[in-house]
């Protein structure tokens, strides 16, 4: 009966934020029937039926209803806070990336630097609740998250500079960070995507994107079969539901980033609409499917090296092309 | 029954624990009834690493002296409601180790089996059979 209560609260907890903050919901069931998308496309791809469509909210709201256990010896506060922290945070990335056409974020609240803080949180909060659960196995997750961060870090970091310094050089600054003023410069001269001195800063754009997903091979901090989901380890019930929406949400700043930064498109109301879902899904299919039904999982040594050297490379040949060509 | 749980029975999640068998049923468990071929995911099935994430529990294997107490460890840590399936004839009977000094089986002397799948190692098909059961037994505890 307790359970009972303390479930039905968490879930109003979790529903209150979405109600008040429509877009963040849309967002997030979008983001989830992707993910079944993703489902069903992997189970074709190796000639099964696959789960129906709806499979990941039936996930969702299963977790919801199980119990949440916190392990002997875990600080108990923190341990359920950080769910609550990472989602809330991705809740807060998405309410600044523009959907073009559709939603316009205010330009006061913030620009591509907080975007930038905003998305490594869920990496902090992945590796804070790895060494919180006091598990060997969170703590290996931890520490694999932590290298594969360093590696991807980087070179997304030049990307988005090298976004930012085209579209301020352009305009007579050095930089801008604003994201509207990213999208309007793309709506005048054409998408970067279409630039050829932008492919460089596109492909490590797509590099980056399956480490900071995990997707494999780059699921290395949360691999099931070798560390036990790492990180997520110790965690189950509603903690663990908030986990899941944190990833998916993620996965929506992502991609809604990669359209905001290369293909933004000069559509509004509805076409506006059905491109961002149709560009959102040749990402996903792009960047997730076909890459988990494709590969195994790389050694964190590898992944690390792989990352110093092509999207890190990549990204300095594209911010060196920006800075030279203008 | 809730809104929650009708939705529930559609995600029941997998989590396999070997109490000392002799690899048999779980070449069948992982390598056949989760394959392609075979496919729980229409069932809304995932196979999950931990036991705190898991809703039906697979146990093989005669539960040998050795590995007892991790074994009950580990299930105690499994959140409720759980269903348990005991895979293959070992921990429904101690199968050919029967009447052994080195296990302490079956099972059922120290855990609730909800559906027992014998065999040697039982078919793909019985196994998905079982799981299907499984699920039909823990739409009734949600």
């Amino acid at each position: 009966m307790m359970l009972e209560v303390m479930n039905t609260l968490i879930l109003k907890a979790v529903l209150a934020p979405l109600v008040l903050f429509p877009v963040a919901a849309a967002v997030l069931v979008f983001g989830l029937l992707l993910k079944g998308v993703d489902r069903i496309v992997v189970a074709r791809l190796q000639r099964r039926v696959g789960p129906p469509l709806l499979q990941p909210f039936f996930d969702i709201l299963k977790l919801m209803s199980k119990q949440s256990m916190v392990p002997i010896g875990a600080p108990r506060t923190l341990f359920l806070a950080l769910p609550m922290i990472g989602a809330c945070s991705m809740c807060l990335a998405i309410a600044l990336v523009p959907i073009v056409g559709v939603y316009e974020p205010n330009g006061q609240f913030g620009d591509l630097i907080v975007l930038l803080y905003l998305l490594t949180v869920p990496a902090i909060v992945l590796m804070l609740a790895g060494s919180a659960s006091g598990s060997t196995f969170g703590a290996i997750g931890f520490s694999r998250e932590m290298s594969l961060m360093l590696a991807y870090e980087g070179p997304l970091l030049l990307v988005l500079i090298s976004v930012a310094m085209k579209t301020g050089l352009a305009q007579g600054d050095l930089i801008t960070f604003s994201l509207m003023d990213i999208v309007h410069y793309q709506q005048d001269n054409g998408s970067f995507l279409f630039d050829p001195w932008m492919w460089p800063a596109v492909l490590a754009y797509l590099s980056i994107i399956p480490a900071n997903l995990g997707i494999p091979p780059f699921d290395i901090p949360e691999a099931e079969s070798e560390v036990l989901e790492g990180p997520l380890c110790e965690y189950s019930g509603p903690a663990l539901a908030l986990f899941k929406i944190m990833s998916t949400m993620k996965t929506m700043v992502v991609l809604a980033l990669g359209i905001v930064m290369f293909i933004p498109g000069n559509a509004t109301g509805m076409m506006a609409l059905i491109g961002f879902v149709f560009k959102c899904l040749i990402l996903f299919l792009l960047t997730k499917s076909l890459l988990r039904a494709s590969v195994g999982r790389m050694r964190i040594d590898q992944a690390f090296l792989f990352y110093f050297k092509w999207p890190e490379l990549l990204g300095i040949v594209g911010l060196l092309l920006v800075v030279f060509k203008g | 029954m809730s809104f929650l749980s009708k939705v529930s029975v559609r995600s029941p999640w997998l989590y396999r624990i070997n109490a000392g068998s002799c690899n048999g049923c779980d070449v069948e468990l992982a390598t056949t009834a989760l394959i392609p071929r075979y496919d729980v995911e229409r069932l809304g099935c995932q196979y999950c690493g931990t036991p705190k994430h898991a809703d039906i529990v697979l146990i093989t294997g005669p539960l040998t002296a050795r590995i007892k107490d991790k074994v009950l460890q580990v299930y105690q840590e499994i959140p409720d409601p759980k269903v348990t399936i005991a895979v293959g004839i070992c921990p429904i009977s101690g199968g050919v180790f029967r009447d052994s000094y080195a296990i302490e089986g079956p099972i059922d002397k120290y855990i609730d089996v909800d559906v027992n799948i014998p065999g040697c190692p039982p078919r793909p098909q019985a196994i998905l059979e079982g799981i299907a059961m499984a699920i039909e037994i823990w739409k009734q505890r949600l």
